[in-house]
């Protein structure tokens, strides 16, 4: 233990080694500060969404005394929560919504809207505490091990050092654990705080933090490993940057396109013009006949007595979700395309340990595709229990009274776990 | 300037022979050539994909049946960004924007379907464009090749020998200068090629393509001169690599995230949620539709019953109703246009912020004129969104004059109860064809040359910068070596 004391003292009396250590420390305080912020952003955009919408919602209950009129008019507001550590890594946070309002017309024309974000700003990616590890943290990593045995050699002492008795595990060792422990300690308590603030559970932050020191583990091994090697000072620095660029830049957007070649998804847009035209045909069609086929999806409702008029809103909303039922193969191929797609992106990860942290981080903090998705399975079951709840008014005589209104199922944002 | 060629060519004739530096060199042309065909051809796809989509939508626009023309306005259309030509050298935000918008009436929707969000995580590493590789990785090469150019000569001590034959530091540093850039001309060239190319297909893109040209060039410039400046100035071959690995770093990756998220937090957006329940409350407040006693709607009843004199809505000589989806069609549309330029310009200004970091980055400035250059940057959506909006409006009042102007108020007021007098409301399917179609007018090449000339003036100034730091390290190195 003292040998570790003693080299972590020879480190930090080294002018670059502190300034690259501190910088670190700075910018991950920063980002752990930015992601705070963001997330509190996104829940004060939840809450104000949910109020607005209350108000909306009390404007129409004014005039719409029909069960049709409120199903047509009331959106539900849908809302995404972030779970507490996607502060420290945002994933898709910032380009998918957050909150999302839903009604119980066809559903597939609301599901993909988007945030009214500038993209310019999400082309670059986060400053999160995720990308201070995986991009910044390796190469102060590299800073303090690429002359760590070359620097002895050009300065002609290493001879006389591996002489030493004992010099494994009293020098080399202390010094390896020396530099991965400064920046460790560079890291880790700066995440403790974050997770401290936002109230991220104890298991969580266990995991996180042990995928911290994967990542520093790793980059310290392979960097011990290229610093032994025969190389010059400048030619292992070369090297180690040049690894890290090949796999945090290089194979991560080489292997993208590889999977997107290989892995091919249904136009997105021709699953929403198919919807509407699904849905838009029927006002040219057998109205009988649409509801005899939406019966057979609900046949608890076909007891509903034949219509009476051109228009009425049984038949309405009948035919909505016959819309969303002729696009729900092709929504589902393009919803398991996607997830394909990020299955595949697993698989180069396991060869790349950066994008394998990346991903657990996204996993932990439900900030990754799957928690995107998670999100639309719950606005769709919503969905169902939303234009469900309005069936028996519409097409059972069941009268729609402003207490009916007020009942309507609400959005629930528990993780279905 | 003899001796800085004859400088520059014994240091070339080095870099031959070096094996890293011809496997480097050789790396960065594979991987532009790579990054140059798939990007072409993917942007080349997406581009007929959307053209497909746009004539498909149109097509089945015009080939609805006779119908009552409010079903057309709810039924509305599809409109699909464009891709510009030469969107495949800088994809830009396209991949990070919705590219699909539905038009339809009363409701203003989002641009959805974006290449983000149906790519893993992966995609948020990088992507592999010419634009990418010339941003981030040319530089990186320059530094490895270009670190030790005159380190290496202080440690061999063969400085001041070359210094005695009559060799100023002035010639060193341009014979090293030199050399480097023509490095930097070779990683150039496939880039530059492919610009070459796209401005002979595209004749109208020549001006946009040769500023674009302009700033890479300018770009790598900056590098050659600060990492021969470096190279002369570090003390040694590691602290120079060190500390250009660290401003590149700063430069490449760090300044362009920290652009963006200072200009999120300076200029926040409203969620698309909220501005939506924002705009509904406001258009409750000017004019309630659903309410008959709404004063604006009665007003409106009132001058309209003035103005032709009459004293009921049936003596009108039109369809009353046809005329009031118009008027509360003027009303959202207006409120739309209000949000959306509050949007714009909260956007624009997020921008600019990011453009002012520039002047610590010239990273961002390259990518604004690689941006602006191809048509791929925020202005481009922004005007498809706005254009967008205003074809929308001109589609729906158009159907909302057919309604006015075609329909019997009599059966337009029966046709919910009525089977005759709904299909008396239908009116014939000739009329779907006369909606004009969405012509995308984008940013023009001369819009986007004059978007461009900031950033290149930032590329201007910083390459002066450094070249005065180049002419003041040989002052240093003069001194060092005496």
């Amino acid at each position: 233990m003292k040998h570790f004391w003693r080299e972590v003292g020879f480190l930090l009396r080294q002018r670059a080694s502190v300034w690259a250590v501190t910088l670190l420390a700075g910018l991950a305080l920063l980002s752990v500060g930015l992601g705070l912020h963001d997330v509190a952003k996104q829940k004060a955009a939840i809450s104000q969404v949910i109020d607005l919408q209350k108000q909306d919602s009390a404007a129409i209950k004014v005039f719409a005394t029909e069960a049709g009129d409120a199903a047509y008019y009331r959106f539900h507001p849908t809302w995404n929560p972030p779970a507490p550590l996607a502060f420290a890594a945002l994933g898709q946070r910032d380009i998918a919504p957050s909150i999302m309002r839903i009604r119980a017309l066809a559903l597939e024309g609301q599901i993909h809207e988007n945030e009214a974000q500038n993209p310019e700003l999400a082309l670059p990616g986060r400053f999160d505490f995720a990308f201070v590890l995986i991009y910044l943290a390796p190469l102060v990593l590299i800073v303090l091990f690429y002359d760590l045995w070359s620097g002895e050699r050009e300065a002609g002492r290493l001879a006389s050092l591996e002489a030493m008795p004992l010099a494994r595990s009293h020098l080399w060792f202390p010094r390896i654990l020396a530099r991965f422990g400064v920046v460790s300690a560079a890291l880790i308590p700066v995440f403790w705080i974050g997770a401290l603030i936002s109230g991220a559970g104890l298991r969580d932050t266990i995991a996180f933090t042990g995928l911290i020191v994967a990542l520093l583990g790793f980059w310290t091994l392979f960097a011990a490993w290229i610093a032994k090697g025969r190389g010059g000072s400048p030619t292992n620095a070369a090297v180690l940057a040049t690894v890290w660029f090949a796999i945090t830049l290089i194979a991560p957007a080489g292997a993208n396109l590889v999977i997107n070649a290989t892995t091919p998804i249904p136009d997105g847009a021709a699953i929403l013009r198919e919807n509407r035209e699904a849905v838009h045909d029927a006002w040219d069609l057998d109205r009988a006949a649409t509801l005899q086929r939406f019966y057979k999806f609900h046949p608890e409702l076909a007891s509903s007595p034949p219509m009476q008029r051109p228009f009425e809103w049984k038949w309405y909303f009948a035919f909505q979700h016959l819309g969303d039922q002729q696009v729900e193969s092709l929504s589902t191929f393009y919803r398991t395309g996607i997830a394909k797609r990020d299955a595949r992106a697993g698989l180069v990860a396991l060869a790349l340990p950066p994008l394998a942290i990346q991903r657990a981080f996204h996993r932990i903090a439900n900030t990754d595709l799957a928690a995107q998705s998670a999100y639309q399975d719950r606005i769709r079951a919503y969905h169902t229990q939303l234009r469900t709840y309005y069936y028996p008014y519409l097409f059972l005589a069941k009268p729609f009274t402003p207490a009916d209104f007020d009942a309507t199922p609400e959005f629930s944002d528990r993780l279905a776990e | 300037m003899r001796r800085a060629v004859l400088i520059a060519r014994a240091e070339l004739a080095l870099m031959f022979r070096s094996h890293v530096a011809l496997i480097g060199v050789i790396a960065l042309l594979l991987l532009s050539a790579i990054a140059a065909a798939t990007s072409q051809a993917h942007m080349a796809q997406e581009r007929f994909s959307r053209l497909a989509n746009q004539t498909q939508t149109d097509a089945l626009f015009e080939a609805q049946p006779a119908r009552h023309p409010h079903r057309m306005v709810h039924y509305g259309s599809y409109v699909y960004r464009p891709i510009g030509p030469l969107a495949g050298f800088e994809p830009g935000i396209d991949p990070f924007s919705g590219t699909t918008l539905y038009l339809e009436g009363h409701r203003q929707n989002s641009a959805t379907i974006s290449a983000v969000r149906e790519n893993s995580s992966l995609m948020r590493f990088g992507q592999l464009t010419p634009a990418f590789v010339l941003q981030t990785l040319a530089p990186l090469l320059l530094i490895f090749l270009g670190f030790s150019m005159i380190t290496r000569e202080h440690m061999r001590g063969s400085l001041r020998l070359l210094l005695t034959t009559g060799v100023t530091p002035r010639d060193l540093i341009l014979g090293k200068s030199l050399a480097l850039g023509l490095v930097g001309l070779i990683a150039l060239a496939p880039a530059w090629l492919a610009l070459l190319m796209m401005a002979i297909a595209e004749p109208s893109e020549a001006g946009a393509a040769a500023l674009m040209a302009l700033g890479y060039g300018l770009y790598v410039l900056i590098w050659v001169f600060g990492i021969v400046a470096a190279s002369a100035l570090a003390q040694s071959g590691q602290a120079a690599l060190l500390s250009l690995i660290g401003i590149w770093c700063f430069i490449a990756i760090v300044a362009p995230r920290g652009a963006a998220e200072l200009a999120g937090r300076l200029e926040p957006l409203e969620t698309r949620a909220a501005t939506d329940l924002m705009i509904q409350a406001e258009l409750r407040q000017l004019g309630d539709s659903h309410n008959p006693d709404d004063p604006f709607f009665a007003a409106f009843k009132a001058r309209t019953l003035a103005q032709y004199g009459v004293t009921k809505i049936e003596d009108l000589p039109f369809n009353f109703r046809g005329a009031v989806s118009a008027e509360g069609e003027a009303l959202t549309s207006r409120l739309f246009d209000k949000y959306f330029v509050e949007l714009a310009t909260t956007q624009r200004t997020q921008s600019q912020i990011v453009s002012l970091v520039s002047i610590a980055s010239p990273a961002i400035a390259v990518r604004r004129i690689s941006m602006a250059g191809a048509g791929t940057d925020l202005e481009t959506h922004l005007r498809f969104l706005q254009q967008s909006e205003a074809h929308r409006f001109a589609m729906v009042q158009y159907l909302n004059r057919l309604h006015r102007d075609k329909l019997s108020q009599a059966d337009d007021a029966a046709r919910s109860k009525d089977p005759l007098a709904e299909q008396r409301t239908r009116i014939a399917a000739d009329n779907w064809a006369k909606v004009p179609d969405f012509a995308f007018k984008p940013t023009s090449a001369k819009e986007r040359m004059l978007a461009a000339i900031a950033p290149i003036l930032t590329l201007a100034f910083w390459l002066a910068s450094v070249m005065v730091l180049a002419g003041w390290s040989a002052r240093v190195l003069r001194a060092r070596a005496l």
